[in-house]
């Protein structure tokens, strides 16, 4: 049978710190199965479960520090090179797992399944598109930035952080982020080069805009009016914030697609542990589950219940 | 007679992996364990279903059920807590969307069974014995994470009525029952369950358990309480595999299906020593879905290093 989705062990690339807390993980795999911008990998420590007796001991200790599930992570990157492709991630040093991730070196096998999950819907009827992303939302939104330069599109990019320094992009020191908004400006390298402006806020107002990215994305959209046809917007990160934006977007009939996260066991509808709920006509109640890991991770903002129904 | 259910051959020429489980002949002895690998479908994307020795399926119960909202997992150290709620798309819809596809397998399936009230699992197993493809059915009396789980499953004489009477419904499919480690004497649930008329043990379910975020002061799992599995149960999975062996099962000649933690071959080895017929692998397939032909392969292995022809003849075989 062929299977688009497979187990392999990756090797790292390079493991790069981007700024405080925050790093690009690249590996190499000598193939990897077509994949599309919102689509995410999923990692594990690389385990080899026929060591000798005597290596077994040594291995449950040694991986008392590792992760046992894996950790799904959006492909930031996807570059195929004359040995096979290169693939990045983006993780922010928060627990087990990304402290396990933060001790990988070039040359370390990871075990890799994927590509997992559907992917951003991008049509040609939309000639402006916004990318809305705070924190670790970041990451996927790089990889759609450059599937959309292969459209016609305008792309403008909100990438909002806490403070300045938990901000993962390179910044342009020529070209000075708006505080107000109400401008894009050419800021960050990794958008620029894909011909998208940005806009930056942070909570602490230490670079740019003061205040959330949706505010940011809601002040620039009164000083930069565009159709409701005319506009799609994509977006991936904290849950309020998330929401925030798909209920903007939703309110004034503007397409809108979600990146969700949700903590999953499997990554491939097995478990059944990451479940969305969405409105559902089909079913009697209205509203059904679906899981964040094979239904998704890109949900319609419009089909997203944000509470769970009792 | 033993049925032929088919199984395709693994790479393990040399050695013969079969096993008897109550007159099912399983080509090799693992198993998927219920709520790990859904309903097949899911599970055939990794791995080639027909190297499995059954698969056993996510409980179906006579209604659809949506399960729990969200956090339904959480991972612990060495083991995970979950409470997916038994989500489930109820038994119609399992019949006319689920099992065209198990029966297409070529491989003994065996559905997990739950239900509010002995006549919701009785309907379930009058229905499904009725189908071929099901060769066994799981009676699942010991799940930790819905209001009415565990009401059959901890009392010895409530569960040996409970058994007794859906024992009655079932002509044709093995009736296993699922054990529960939440209970103080695992010998005497499944002394009732054999009296019951159980042809078959599946020993063991998840076990209690909680975590807690100090941040909030709140639970992480929405249910409050989650089921623990993983690596970190499989000492206490495999000490109640061995009393029930050696107390109950061996004696009355009743098949154990070994479950809890197992990762890898030699997991597997310790729980057919311990008595067990044949394994179930769960969690570790939310690590890697291709686990149960790891196994089978390293158990083949293991047998050819020991010169040994069969691996029954491992079953019980602890010193």
């Amino acid at each position: 049978m062929q299977r688009d989705r497979v187990i392999q062990t990756a090797h790292v690339v390079a493991n790069r710190r981007l700024c405080r807390d925050h790093y690009r993980l690249t590996f190499r795999l000598p193939m990897f199965p077509p994949a599309r911008a919102g689509q995410f990998v999923h990692l594990s420590p690389e385990r080899r479960l026929d060591d000798s007796p005597m290596e077994s001991h040594d291995r449950w200790v040694s991986e008392l520090d590792q992760p046992m599930l894996r950790r799904a992570f959006s492909i930031a990157g996807l570059r195929c090179t004359n040995t096979g492709v290169e693939v990045d991630v983006i993780y922010r040093v928060v627990g087990t797992a990304t402290r396990w991730m933060e001790s990988l070196r070039a040359g370390d096998p990871v075990s890799l399944l994927g590509p997992m999950g559907n992917s951003f819907p991008v049509s040609d009827r939309k000639p402006v598109a916004w990318l809305v992303a705070g924190g670790v939302g970041l990451p996927p939104m790089l990889w759609l930035a450059a599937a959309l330069q292969e459209t016609a599109k305008r792309v403008v990019a909100f990438c909002g952080a806490q403070t300045h320094d938990l901000l993962a992009l390179t910044l342009d020191p020529t070209a000075q982020p708006d505080g107000s908004a109400k401008t894009a400006t050419p800021s960050a390298k990794e958008f620029t080069k894909c011909g998208a402006d940005v806009v930056i806020s942070t909570d602490d107002g230490s670079l740019g805009f003061r205040g959330y990215v949706g505010s940011a994305m809601a002040a620039y959209h009164q000083a930069n009016p565009v159709a409701a046809d005319d506009l799609v917007v994509y977006t991936c990160g904290p849950e309020p914030m998330i929401r925030f934006v798909a209920e903007y977007c939703v309110a004034r009939r503007i397409e809108c697609y979600v990146c969700v996260e949700r903590n999953m066991a499997c990554g491939t509808g097995m478990c059944q542990s990451c479940v969305v709920p969405v409105r559902d006509t089909a079913d009697s109640t209205g509203w059904s589950y679906r899981l964040c890991c094979t239904d998704g991770p890109i949900f319609e903002a419009r089909n997203i219940l944000w509470e769970t129904p009792d | 007679m033993l049925p032929a259910m088919g199984g395709a051959p693994l790479e393990t020429t040399t050695v013969d992996l079969s096993v008897d489980l109550a007159g099912l002949r399983l080509a090799n002895p693992v198993m998927t364990a219920s709520g790990t690998s859904g309903f097949g479908p899911e599970h055939a994307e990794y791995m080639d279903l027909r190297k499995l020795g059954a698969f056993v399926t996510k409980a179906v119960s006579p209604e659809a059920r949506k399960g729990n909202p969200p956090e339904r997992i959480v991972e612990t150290r060495g083991g995970m807590l979950n409470a997916i709620g038994l989500a489930n798309v109820g038994l119609e819809r399992f019949v006319a969307e689920k099992i065209p596809f198990l029966q297409s397998a070529g491989i003994p399936v065996i559905v997990n069974v739950v239900g509010h009230s002995v006549e919701d699992y009785q309907t379930v197993c009058r229905r499904l014995d009725s189908i071929d493809c099901v060769a066994g059915l799981e009676l699942n009396v010991s799940c930790p994470n819905v209001a009415d789980g565990l009401e059959f499953g901890t009392d010895p004489q409530r569960l040996s009525k409970f058994v007794t009477a859906i024992r009655r419904d079932v002509h044709r499919a093995k009736l296993i029952v699922k054990l529960s480690p939440n209970v103080t004497d695992i010998t005497e649930t499944a002394r009732a369950a054999i009296d019951g008329g159980a042809d078959a043990l599946s020993v063991i379910n998840t076990l209690y358990g909680m975590a807690i975020n100090v941040d909030t002061w709140k639970p992480i799992l929405a249910n409050r309480t989650g089921g623990l599995s993983g690596p970190a149960i499989k000492p206490v999975a495999l000490y109640m595999v061995h009393r029930v062996y050696t107390k109950v099962a061996a004696d009355l000649g009743v098949p154990i299906i070994g479950m809890g933690g197992i990762t890898d071959w030699r997991d597997a080895v310790e729980f057919l020593l311990a008595g067990a017929t044949a394994v179930a692998v769960g969690t570790a397939l939310f690590v890697d879905p291709q686990a149960p032909i790891h196994i089978c392969e390293g158990i083949a292995a293991y047998l050819n290093r020991r010169g040994l022809q069969s691996v029954r003849e491992l079953i019980g075989k602890l010193k």
